[in-house]
């Protein structure tokens, strides 16, 4: 999990472009949206949601399931082990 | 664009769009157009916010003189009026003589499997690229404001039944960009306005008429992240009765790194839409501070 946990940080880094931002910075129960965490807005969320499907051929259903998926590093860690098919 | 809040709705009641669509159903636009050119749109000069933005464009942005400029200003207004009265004349089933440059780079990309991206902009009357523009290869859909008036969008809805295009509206939750999302997994056309800030509020900072401006990161990183081709849309009024549709393609190496593929897009856009502004510079309905 924690390798997991690892490789979505620098995952997330690259394709948001973080630039000023290392994996260490990011902490795993922190939210990811808004005030207190990354601070990431919609269209990051787009970039997870496509990032989930070319990484892990992973496909939302529902704005819904992006919602409760996307609240930290650590639950998309979660659902990514649970749901992957590569 | 400054990122200023819009209504996002057409100006006007649900009574007055029905009585609209009533009266255009008998009368020819050009009396509507001299009635509002003299009637409304000088009031509509003194009361609103935008014949200040719309002079200053004119003047600090085109170069233009102070005379010139409040006439372009006038001129603007009126036109925007004679559009919006277009888009109910449609609603009235009345037709318009529409030209397009580039239809067969629309045709090429519609008979592919893969989906692609229609940028448009607040200039002329996009609308009527909807009603115009042959869908019967691929499901067009388009990204519109949440807040539109009901009278506009049940009228919108009812010219596109039976057709093959879709609206996306853009909500307060990330709903709209799930949908977005499915339309492009699934082959599909997405088209959205690429010169406002909505929703997100990340940009880019592009030079625009000599003047650094604001415009929205989503579309250009939308069309990107499926490194999908992009076409810029623009309809303009010519005449009275007489649009012209121009399709241009906006190419960007899909082998770059991701950041420089969209900052080459979104200068291919800013490049196209400088072109239409100075082709048409009575057409830029942007009324935002820039």
């Amino acid at each position: 999990m924690n390798e997991l946990i690892l490789e979505l940080k620098e995952e997330i880094i690259k394709v948001l472009n973080l630039e000023d931002i290392t994996p260490e910075d990011i902490d795993p129960k922190a939210p990811l949206f808004g005030a207190g965490g990354l601070g990431l807005d919609s269209i990051d969320a787009l970039e997870l949601i496509v990032l989930l499907e070319k990484r892990y051929g992973i496909r939302l259903a529902s704005a819904a399931e992006g919602k409760t998926i996307f609240t930290s590093v650590e639950n998309i860690s979660k659902y990514v082990s649970e749901n992957r098919k590569r | 664009m400054k990122e200023r809040e819009w209504a996002g709705t057409t100006y006007g009641n649900a009574w007055m769009h029905k009585w609209l669509i009533r009266l255009l159903r008998y009368t020819d636009v050009r009396i509507l157009y001299a009635f509002t050119s003299v009637f409304v749109i000088p009031v509509c000069l003194l009361i609103n916010p935008s014949a200040g933005i719309t002079y200053r464009f004119y003047r600090n942005r085109m170069g233009f003189g102070r005379l010139k400029s409040a006439l372009k200003t006038y001129q603007n207004h009126c036109l925007f009026g004679q559009v919006v009265i277009d888009k109910f004349a449609m609603y009235a089933g009345k037709k318009f003589r529409i030209e397009i440059e580039g239809l067969e780079h629309y045709q090429e990309l519609t008979t592919r499997e893969e989906s692609f991206i229609q940028l448009s902009s607040h200039m002329g009357n996009y609308e009527i690229a909807g009603y115009t523009l042959p869908q019967d290869k691929k499901t067009l859909n388009a990204l519109v404001f949440f807040g539109e008036k009901e009278s506009v969008m049940t009228n919108r809805a009812r010219l596109f039944s039976g057709t093959n295009i879709k609206m996306i509206p853009i909500r307060p939750d990330m709903g709209h960009l799930f949908e977005i999302d499915q339309a492009l997994q699934r082959g599909e056309t997405v088209s959205m306005p690429a010169d406002r800030i909505f929703g997100s509020q990340k940009k880019l900072q592009m030079p625009f008429l000599g003047q650094v401006a604001n415009f929205p990161y989503g579309p250009f990183s939308i069309a990107t992240m499926r490194g999908l081709q992009v076409l810029a849309v623009h309809v303009m009024k010519e005449k009275s009765r007489t649009y012209k549709i121009y399709a241009t393609p906006l190419l960007y190496n899909l082998e770059a790194p991701r950041q420089e593929q969209i900052k080459e897009l979104a200068e291919k856009y800013v490049t196209e839409l400088e072109r239409m502004v100075n082709l048409y510079p009575t057409q830029w309905y942007n009324y935002f501070e820039f």
